[in-house]
Protein backbone atom coordinates (compact mmCIF):
# COMPACT_ATOMS: atom_id res chain seq x y z
CA UNK A 1 0.00 0.00 0.00
CA UNK A 2 2.79 2.35 0.96
CA UNK A 3 4.73 1.59 -2.18
CA UNK A 4 1.64 2.02 -4.35
CA UNK A 5 0.91 5.47 -2.91
CA UNK A 6 4.47 6.71 -3.11
CA UNK A 7 5.51 4.83 -6.24
CA UNK A 8 6.33 7.97 -8.22
CA UNK A 9 8.21 9.57 -5.36
CA UNK A 10 10.19 6.41 -4.78
CA UNK A 11 10.95 6.19 -8.48
CA UNK A 12 12.14 9.79 -8.60
CA UNK A 13 14.25 9.26 -5.52
CA UNK A 14 15.72 6.12 -7.02
CA UNK A 15 16.61 7.87 -10.24
CA UNK A 16 18.32 10.71 -8.39
CA UNK A 17 20.22 8.26 -6.22
CA UNK A 18 21.24 6.36 -9.34
CA UNK A 19 22.51 9.57 -10.89
CA UNK A 20 24.44 10.38 -7.73
CA UNK A 21 25.97 6.93 -7.62
CA UNK A 22 26.88 7.19 -11.29
CA UNK A 23 28.53 10.54 -10.72
CA UNK A 24 30.35 9.39 -7.61
CA UNK A 25 31.55 6.25 -9.33
CA UNK A 26 32.75 8.20 -12.34
CA UNK A 27 34.54 10.75 -10.19
CA UNK A 28 36.20 8.10 -8.08
CA UNK A 29 37.19 5.52 -10.66
CA UNK A 30 37.05 7.40 -13.93
CA UNK A 31 36.53 4.06 -15.64
CA UNK A 32 36.89 5.50 -19.12
CA UNK A 33 34.37 4.39 -21.63
CA UNK A 34 31.68 2.20 -20.17
CA UNK A 35 29.56 -0.15 -22.20
CA UNK A 36 26.50 2.11 -22.04
CA UNK A 37 28.54 5.12 -23.07
CA UNK A 38 29.94 3.14 -25.99
CA UNK A 39 26.40 2.23 -26.95
CA UNK A 40 25.30 5.87 -26.87
CA UNK A 41 28.32 7.00 -28.85
CA UNK A 42 27.75 4.23 -31.37
CA UNK A 43 24.16 5.37 -31.80
CA UNK A 44 25.17 9.04 -31.97
CA UNK A 45 27.86 8.44 -34.56
CA UNK A 46 25.62 8.21 -37.66
CA UNK A 47 23.63 11.23 -36.52
CA UNK A 48 26.85 13.16 -36.05
CA UNK A 49 28.01 12.07 -39.50
CA UNK A 50 24.72 13.17 -40.99
CA UNK A 51 24.96 16.62 -39.41
CA UNK A 52 28.59 16.99 -40.30
CA UNK A 53 27.89 16.09 -43.91
CA UNK A 54 24.93 18.46 -44.10
CA UNK A 55 26.75 21.33 -42.47
CA UNK A 56 29.86 20.55 -44.50
CA UNK A 57 27.73 20.76 -47.63
CA UNK A 58 26.24 24.08 -46.60
CA UNK A 59 29.66 25.39 -45.64
CA UNK A 60 31.11 24.24 -48.95
CA UNK A 61 28.27 25.84 -50.87
CA UNK A 62 28.75 29.05 -48.93
CA UNK A 63 32.51 29.04 -49.38
CA UNK A 64 32.02 28.27 -53.05
CA UNK A 65 29.67 31.21 -53.30
CA UNK A 66 32.20 33.46 -51.59
CA UNK A 67 34.83 32.01 -53.86
CA UNK A 68 32.60 32.69 -56.86
CA UNK A 69 32.19 36.29 -55.82
CA UNK A 70 35.95 36.59 -55.89
CA UNK A 71 36.08 34.64 -59.12
CA UNK A 72 33.88 37.14 -60.87
CA UNK A 73 36.47 39.83 -60.39
CA UNK A 74 39.27 37.42 -61.24
CA UNK A 75 37.39 36.41 -64.34
CA UNK A 76 36.99 40.03 -65.39
CA UNK A 77 40.67 40.71 -64.81
CA UNK A 78 41.67 37.58 -66.68
CA UNK A 79 39.40 38.47 -69.60
CA UNK A 80 41.02 41.89 -69.77
CA UNK A 81 44.40 40.26 -69.61
CA UNK A 82 43.45 37.79 -72.33
CA UNK A 83 42.23 40.63 -74.53
CA UNK A 84 45.53 42.44 -73.97
CA UNK A 85 47.52 39.30 -74.69
CA UNK A 86 45.49 38.59 -77.82
CA UNK A 87 46.19 42.08 -79.08
CA UNK A 88 49.86 41.54 -78.31
CA UNK A 89 49.78 38.16 -80.02
CA UNK A 90 48.22 39.68 -83.12
CA UNK A 91 51.01 42.26 -83.13
CA UNK A 92 53.61 39.52 -82.82
CA UNK A 93 51.96 37.50 -85.59
CA UNK A 94 51.88 40.57 -87.75
CA UNK A 95 55.53 41.18 -86.97
CA UNK A 96 56.39 37.56 -87.74
CA UNK A 97 54.56 37.63 -91.06
CA UNK A 98 56.19 40.91 -91.94
CA UNK A 99 59.56 39.43 -91.08
CA UNK A 100 58.81 36.48 -93.34
CA UNK A 101 57.89 38.76 -96.21
CA UNK A 102 60.94 40.93 -95.68
CA UNK A 103 63.06 37.82 -95.57
CA UNK A 104 61.76 36.86 -98.99
CA UNK A 105 62.43 40.36 -100.25
CA UNK A 106 65.96 40.15 -98.92
CA UNK A 107 66.49 36.81 -100.59
CA UNK A 108 65.37 38.38 -103.87
CA UNK A 109 67.82 41.20 -103.27
CA UNK A 110 70.61 38.67 -102.68
CA UNK A 111 69.68 36.71 -105.81
CA UNK A 112 69.91 39.70 -108.10
CA UNK A 113 72.92 41.39 -106.53
CA UNK A 114 71.39 44.75 -107.35
CA UNK A 115 70.62 47.87 -105.42
CA UNK A 116 67.05 47.67 -104.14
CA UNK A 117 64.96 49.98 -102.08
CA UNK A 118 62.20 48.51 -100.01
CA UNK A 119 58.86 50.29 -99.78
CA UNK A 120 55.56 49.70 -98.11
CA UNK A 121 52.32 49.52 -100.04
CA UNK A 122 50.06 52.32 -98.82
CA UNK A 123 47.25 52.05 -101.32
CA UNK A 124 45.82 49.90 -104.07
CA UNK A 125 43.74 50.79 -107.03
CA UNK A 126 42.22 47.71 -108.56
CA UNK A 127 39.58 49.31 -110.75
CA UNK A 128 38.56 47.85 -114.08
CA UNK A 129 40.72 50.24 -116.06
CA UNK A 130 43.57 50.71 -113.71
CA UNK A 131 45.69 48.29 -111.71
CA UNK A 132 48.12 50.32 -109.67
CA UNK A 133 49.72 50.50 -106.24
CA UNK A 134 50.83 53.38 -104.09
CA UNK A 135 54.07 52.97 -102.20
CA UNK A 136 55.52 55.13 -99.45
CA UNK A 137 58.81 56.06 -101.15
CA UNK A 138 59.34 58.77 -103.72
CA UNK A 139 61.91 61.02 -105.37
CA UNK A 140 63.19 62.08 -101.97
CA UNK A 141 64.42 58.50 -101.62
CA UNK A 142 66.00 58.41 -105.02
CA UNK A 143 63.15 56.89 -106.99
CA UNK A 144 62.41 57.88 -110.55
CA UNK A 145 59.67 56.89 -113.00
CA UNK A 146 60.27 53.65 -114.88
CA UNK A 147 62.08 51.83 -112.09
CA UNK A 148 61.14 48.12 -111.92
CA UNK A 149 59.20 46.99 -108.89
CA UNK A 150 59.60 43.45 -107.63
CA UNK A 151 58.35 41.05 -105.03
CA UNK A 152 59.43 37.45 -104.64
CA UNK A 153 59.74 35.71 -106.95
CA UNK A 154 59.79 38.33 -109.67
CA UNK A 155 58.59 41.46 -111.41
CA UNK A 156 55.23 43.06 -110.61
CA UNK A 157 55.43 46.37 -112.47
CA UNK A 158 57.20 49.70 -112.74
CA UNK A 159 57.02 53.17 -111.30
CA UNK A 160 54.99 55.62 -113.32
CA UNK A 161 54.28 58.68 -111.20
CA UNK A 162 56.79 59.63 -108.56
CA UNK A 163 56.17 62.37 -106.05
CA UNK A 164 58.49 63.35 -103.21
CA UNK A 165 57.42 60.78 -100.70
CA UNK A 166 55.17 58.38 -102.59
CA UNK A 167 55.03 56.72 -105.96
CA UNK A 168 52.57 54.97 -108.19
CA UNK A 169 53.35 51.49 -109.48
CA UNK A 170 51.82 50.34 -112.73
CA UNK A 171 51.22 46.63 -112.29
CA UNK A 172 51.92 44.04 -114.94
CA UNK A 173 48.24 43.21 -115.12
CA UNK A 174 47.28 46.78 -115.99
CA UNK A 175 46.19 46.96 -119.63
CA UNK A 176 48.56 49.86 -120.23
CA UNK A 177 51.54 47.79 -119.15
CA UNK A 178 53.86 46.38 -121.81
CA UNK A 179 57.03 44.50 -121.00
CA UNK A 180 59.52 42.87 -123.34
CA UNK A 181 59.73 39.21 -122.46
CA UNK A 182 60.97 35.91 -123.68
CA UNK A 183 59.85 32.35 -123.19
CA UNK A 184 62.57 30.90 -121.01
CA UNK A 185 62.60 27.41 -122.59
CA UNK A 186 62.66 28.45 -126.25
CA UNK A 187 64.03 32.01 -125.95
CA UNK A 188 61.21 33.29 -128.15
CA UNK A 189 60.60 36.99 -127.63
CA UNK A 190 57.30 38.76 -127.21
CA UNK A 191 55.58 41.51 -125.32
CA UNK A 192 53.56 40.91 -122.17
CA UNK A 193 50.52 43.08 -121.83
CA UNK A 194 48.23 43.37 -118.85
CA UNK A 195 44.82 41.75 -119.10
CA UNK A 196 43.28 42.79 -115.80
CA UNK A 197 41.76 40.01 -113.78
CA UNK A 198 42.77 37.45 -116.43
CA UNK A 199 46.44 38.13 -115.68
CA UNK A 200 48.58 38.92 -118.74
CA UNK A 201 48.81 37.99 -122.36
CA UNK A 202 51.91 37.61 -124.50
CA UNK A 203 51.67 39.23 -127.89
CA UNK A 204 53.60 39.12 -131.09
CA UNK A 205 54.77 35.53 -130.96
CA UNK A 206 54.33 33.80 -134.24
CA UNK A 207 52.15 30.72 -134.58
CA UNK A 208 55.10 28.71 -135.73
CA UNK A 209 56.93 29.19 -132.46
CA UNK A 210 57.08 26.47 -129.86
CA UNK A 211 55.21 27.69 -126.80
CA UNK A 212 53.49 25.35 -124.36
CA UNK A 213 51.45 25.70 -121.25
CA UNK A 214 53.72 25.83 -118.21
CA UNK A 215 56.54 27.65 -119.98
CA UNK A 216 58.16 30.28 -117.81
CA UNK A 217 58.09 33.85 -119.02
CA UNK A 218 60.95 36.19 -118.03
CA UNK A 219 62.00 39.71 -118.93
CA UNK A 220 64.16 39.93 -122.01
CA UNK A 221 66.15 43.01 -120.97
CA UNK A 222 65.90 44.48 -124.45
CA UNK A 223 64.33 47.81 -123.57
CA UNK A 224 66.85 48.47 -120.77
CA UNK A 225 63.98 49.33 -118.45
CA UNK A 226 63.93 45.90 -116.81
CA UNK A 227 66.98 43.76 -116.21
CA UNK A 228 67.10 40.50 -118.06
CA UNK A 229 65.73 37.34 -116.48
CA UNK A 230 63.18 38.67 -113.99
CA UNK A 231 60.39 36.16 -113.52
CA UNK A 232 56.97 37.25 -114.70
CA UNK A 233 54.75 34.20 -114.82
CA UNK A 234 53.85 30.93 -116.42
CA UNK A 235 52.02 30.30 -119.65
CA UNK A 236 48.57 29.18 -118.67
CA UNK A 237 46.91 28.85 -122.05
CA UNK A 238 48.05 28.82 -125.68
CA UNK A 239 45.52 29.33 -128.45
CA UNK A 240 46.64 28.47 -132.01
CA UNK A 241 43.16 28.41 -133.59
CA UNK A 242 42.76 32.13 -133.93
CA UNK A 243 42.75 33.59 -137.42
CA UNK A 244 45.60 36.05 -136.77
CA UNK A 245 49.32 35.62 -137.36
CA UNK A 246 50.23 35.38 -133.71
CA UNK A 247 49.56 33.00 -130.89
CA UNK A 248 47.11 33.96 -128.20
CA UNK A 249 49.08 33.21 -125.03
CA UNK A 250 47.80 33.79 -121.58
CA UNK A 251 50.24 34.17 -118.71
CA UNK A 252 49.50 33.70 -115.02
CA UNK A 253 51.78 36.04 -113.05
CA UNK A 254 53.85 34.55 -110.26
CA UNK A 255 53.01 37.37 -107.85
CA UNK A 256 49.71 37.54 -106.02
CA UNK A 257 48.72 41.15 -106.58
CA UNK A 258 45.94 41.03 -104.01
CA UNK A 259 48.27 40.43 -101.07
CA UNK A 260 51.10 42.85 -101.71
CA UNK A 261 52.29 44.74 -98.65
CA UNK A 262 55.97 45.39 -99.20
CA UNK A 263 57.82 45.73 -102.47
CA UNK A 264 61.34 46.27 -103.69
CA UNK A 265 62.24 48.96 -106.19
CA UNK A 266 65.26 48.22 -108.32
CA UNK A 267 67.12 51.53 -108.21
CA UNK A 268 70.44 50.89 -109.88
CA UNK A 269 68.90 49.61 -113.13
CA UNK A 270 67.50 53.06 -113.87
CA UNK A 271 70.75 54.68 -112.83
CA UNK A 272 72.55 52.36 -115.26
CA UNK A 273 70.18 53.34 -118.04
CA UNK A 274 70.60 57.04 -117.32
CA UNK A 275 74.34 56.66 -117.28
CA UNK A 276 74.25 54.82 -120.60
CA UNK A 277 72.04 57.55 -122.12
CA UNK A 278 74.44 60.24 -120.94
CA UNK A 279 77.39 58.29 -122.43
CA UNK A 280 75.61 58.05 -125.79
CA UNK A 281 74.94 61.81 -125.78
CA UNK B 1 4.76 3.70 -25.04
CA UNK B 2 5.76 5.49 -28.21
CA UNK B 3 7.21 8.19 -25.99
CA UNK B 4 9.59 5.75 -24.31
CA UNK B 5 10.51 4.10 -27.61
CA UNK B 6 11.28 7.35 -29.38
CA UNK B 7 12.91 9.05 -26.43
CA UNK B 8 16.46 7.63 -26.84
CA UNK B 9 16.57 8.48 -30.55
CA UNK B 10 15.14 11.97 -30.12
CA UNK B 11 17.52 12.59 -27.26
CA UNK B 12 20.57 11.51 -29.24
CA UNK B 13 19.40 13.53 -32.24
CA UNK B 14 18.88 16.65 -30.13
CA UNK B 15 22.15 16.41 -28.24
CA UNK B 16 24.18 15.82 -31.40
CA UNK B 17 22.34 18.64 -33.14
CA UNK B 18 23.08 21.10 -30.34
CA UNK B 19 26.74 20.08 -30.25
CA UNK B 20 27.07 20.53 -34.00
CA UNK B 21 25.25 23.86 -34.07
CA UNK B 22 27.27 25.18 -31.14
CA UNK B 23 30.42 24.21 -33.00
CA UNK B 24 29.25 25.96 -36.15
CA UNK B 25 27.95 29.16 -34.55
CA UNK B 26 30.23 29.63 -31.56
CA UNK B 27 33.26 27.47 -32.39
CA UNK B 28 33.11 25.83 -28.95
CA UNK B 29 32.87 29.10 -27.05
CA UNK B 30 29.28 28.54 -25.91
CA UNK B 31 27.13 25.45 -25.69
CA UNK B 32 23.80 25.75 -27.38
CA UNK B 33 22.04 23.81 -24.65
CA UNK B 34 18.73 22.94 -26.26
CA UNK B 35 18.60 19.87 -24.03
CA UNK B 36 18.33 22.07 -20.94
CA UNK B 37 15.46 24.00 -22.52
CA UNK B 38 13.73 20.71 -23.33
CA UNK B 39 14.16 19.57 -19.72
CA UNK B 40 12.67 22.84 -18.46
CA UNK B 41 9.81 22.45 -20.93
CA UNK B 42 9.31 18.88 -19.69
CA UNK B 43 9.13 20.24 -16.14
CA UNK B 44 6.27 22.50 -17.18
CA UNK B 45 4.43 20.14 -19.48
CA UNK B 46 5.07 16.47 -18.71
CA UNK B 47 4.06 14.35 -15.76
CA UNK B 48 6.65 13.44 -13.18
CA UNK B 49 7.35 9.92 -14.42
CA UNK B 50 7.85 10.79 -18.06
CA UNK B 51 9.71 13.96 -17.23
CA UNK B 52 12.17 12.31 -14.88
CA UNK B 53 12.98 9.65 -17.45
CA UNK B 54 13.43 12.29 -20.15
CA UNK B 55 15.69 14.36 -17.90
CA UNK B 56 17.74 11.31 -16.97
CA UNK B 57 18.07 10.24 -20.59
CA UNK B 58 18.88 13.73 -21.81
CA UNK B 59 21.52 14.24 -19.14
CA UNK B 60 23.08 10.84 -19.65
CA UNK B 61 23.33 11.23 -23.42
CA UNK B 62 24.73 14.72 -23.00
CA UNK B 63 27.33 13.33 -20.60
CA UNK B 64 28.29 10.66 -23.11
CA UNK B 65 28.45 12.93 -26.14
CA UNK B 66 30.06 15.95 -24.48
CA UNK B 67 32.69 13.85 -22.71
CA UNK B 68 31.81 15.25 -19.27
CA UNK B 69 32.06 13.14 -16.15
CA UNK B 70 29.38 10.49 -16.44
CA UNK B 71 26.42 11.40 -14.24
CA UNK B 72 27.23 15.11 -13.98
CA UNK B 73 24.66 16.48 -16.39
CA UNK B 74 22.39 13.58 -15.57
CA UNK B 75 22.15 14.82 -12.00
CA UNK B 76 21.95 18.48 -13.00
CA UNK B 77 19.15 17.84 -15.50
CA UNK B 78 17.23 15.79 -12.94
CA UNK B 79 17.48 18.65 -10.46
CA UNK B 80 16.51 21.23 -13.09
CA UNK B 81 13.54 19.09 -14.07
CA UNK B 82 12.37 18.77 -10.49
CA UNK B 83 12.81 22.49 -9.94
CA UNK B 84 10.83 23.26 -13.11
CA UNK B 85 8.18 20.78 -12.13
CA UNK B 86 7.66 22.36 -8.74
CA UNK B 87 7.84 25.88 -10.13
CA UNK B 88 5.22 24.95 -12.73
CA UNK B 89 2.79 24.26 -9.89
CA UNK B 90 2.96 27.95 -9.04
CA UNK B 91 3.64 29.46 -12.49
CA UNK B 92 2.21 28.75 -15.94
CA UNK B 93 4.14 28.94 -19.11
CA UNK B 94 2.09 31.59 -20.94
CA UNK B 95 4.18 34.44 -19.65
CA UNK B 96 7.20 34.00 -21.83
CA UNK B 97 9.35 36.55 -20.04
CA UNK B 98 8.91 34.51 -16.87
CA UNK B 99 9.97 31.42 -18.76
CA UNK B 100 13.01 33.31 -20.07
CA UNK B 101 13.86 34.44 -16.56
CA UNK B 102 13.39 30.98 -15.12
CA UNK B 103 15.50 29.38 -17.87
CA UNK B 104 18.21 31.95 -17.24
CA UNK B 105 18.20 31.11 -13.54
CA UNK B 106 18.31 27.39 -14.29
CA UNK B 107 21.26 27.91 -16.61
CA UNK B 108 23.09 29.96 -14.00
CA UNK B 109 22.37 27.27 -11.38
CA UNK B 110 23.72 24.68 -13.74
CA UNK B 111 26.87 26.75 -14.24
CA UNK B 112 27.20 27.26 -10.51
CA UNK B 113 26.91 23.52 -9.94
CA UNK B 114 29.60 22.91 -12.51
CA UNK B 115 31.91 25.50 -10.95
CA UNK B 116 31.43 24.04 -7.51
CA UNK B 117 31.82 20.47 -8.59
CA UNK B 118 34.96 21.17 -10.59
CA UNK B 119 36.32 23.19 -7.69
CA UNK B 120 35.78 20.47 -5.11
CA UNK B 121 36.24 17.37 -7.21
CA UNK B 122 39.10 18.42 -9.50
CA UNK B 123 40.36 21.54 -7.72
CA UNK B 124 39.88 23.35 -10.99
CA UNK B 125 38.83 27.00 -10.87
CA UNK B 126 36.14 27.74 -13.46
CA UNK B 127 35.03 30.99 -11.89
CA UNK B 128 36.95 33.02 -14.45
CA UNK B 129 34.61 31.65 -17.11
CA UNK B 130 31.59 33.05 -15.37
CA UNK B 131 31.38 36.36 -17.20
CA UNK B 132 32.77 35.23 -20.50
CA UNK B 133 30.95 31.93 -20.89
CA UNK B 134 28.28 31.20 -18.33
CA UNK B 135 26.46 34.54 -18.36
CA UNK B 136 26.23 34.75 -22.19
CA UNK B 137 25.18 31.12 -22.22
CA UNK B 138 22.46 31.78 -19.65
CA UNK B 139 21.20 34.70 -21.72
CA UNK B 140 21.24 32.53 -24.81
CA UNK B 141 19.24 29.85 -23.05
CA UNK B 142 16.75 32.47 -21.87
CA UNK B 143 16.21 33.54 -25.48
CA UNK B 144 16.11 29.97 -26.77
CA UNK B 145 13.56 28.95 -24.17
CA UNK B 146 11.19 31.71 -25.25
CA UNK B 147 11.42 30.54 -28.85
CA UNK B 148 11.08 26.90 -27.88
CA UNK B 149 8.08 27.42 -25.61
CA UNK B 150 6.38 29.59 -28.21
CA UNK B 151 7.01 27.06 -30.96
CA UNK B 152 5.81 24.17 -28.81
CA UNK B 153 2.67 26.09 -27.88
CA UNK B 154 1.91 26.42 -31.60
CA UNK B 155 2.63 22.73 -32.15
CA UNK B 156 0.36 21.77 -29.28
CA UNK B 157 -2.33 23.97 -30.76
CA UNK B 158 -1.96 22.23 -34.09
CA UNK B 159 -1.98 18.73 -32.62
CA UNK B 160 -4.56 19.00 -29.85
CA UNK B 161 -6.60 21.90 -31.19
CA UNK B 162 -5.93 23.77 -27.96
CA UNK B 163 -3.02 24.12 -25.62
CA UNK B 164 -2.25 21.05 -23.56
CA UNK B 165 -2.19 21.94 -19.87
CA UNK B 166 -2.12 19.39 -17.14
CA UNK B 167 -5.05 20.03 -14.78
CA UNK B 168 -2.92 20.08 -11.66
CA UNK B 169 -0.85 22.96 -13.07
CA UNK B 170 -3.29 25.77 -13.75
CA UNK B 171 -1.03 28.37 -12.19
CA UNK B 172 -3.89 29.78 -10.11
CA UNK B 173 -1.99 29.39 -6.89
CA UNK B 174 0.55 32.08 -7.64
CA UNK B 175 1.72 34.20 -10.52
CA UNK B 176 -0.93 35.21 -13.07
CA UNK B 177 -1.42 32.91 -16.00
CA UNK B 178 -2.74 35.58 -18.34
CA UNK B 179 -0.40 37.12 -20.83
Amino acid sequence: MFFKNYRTVIFVGAVIVAALILLSYSLKYDSGTSFVKKLVLEAASPVQKFFNTSIGGVENAWMRYIHLVGLEEDNRNLKNKIAGLQAELILYKEGYQEAQRLKKLLSLQDDHQSNFMSARVIGKEQAALSKTLWINKGSAHGLTPGMPVLVPPGLIGRLTDVSWHSSKVLLLIDENSNVDVLIQRTRVQGIVRGAGSRGCVVRYISKIQDVKEGDVVVTSGISNIFPKGLLIGKVSHVDRMDVGLFLQIRVAPFADFATLEEVLVLVDQQQKVSAEKKTVK
Amino acid sequence: MIFYLLLPFVTIFLVVLQTTLADVFFSGWLTLELSLVVVIYAGFRLDLMKGIILAFMMGFVFDCVSGATLGLFTLIYLLVFLLSFFVSLRMVSEKLYLIALFSLICSLLESLTLVLLYHFAFEFDMLSNMLLVFVPQALLIGVLSVGFFYAMRKVEGLIYGKQMQPPQRSGTGGISAEA
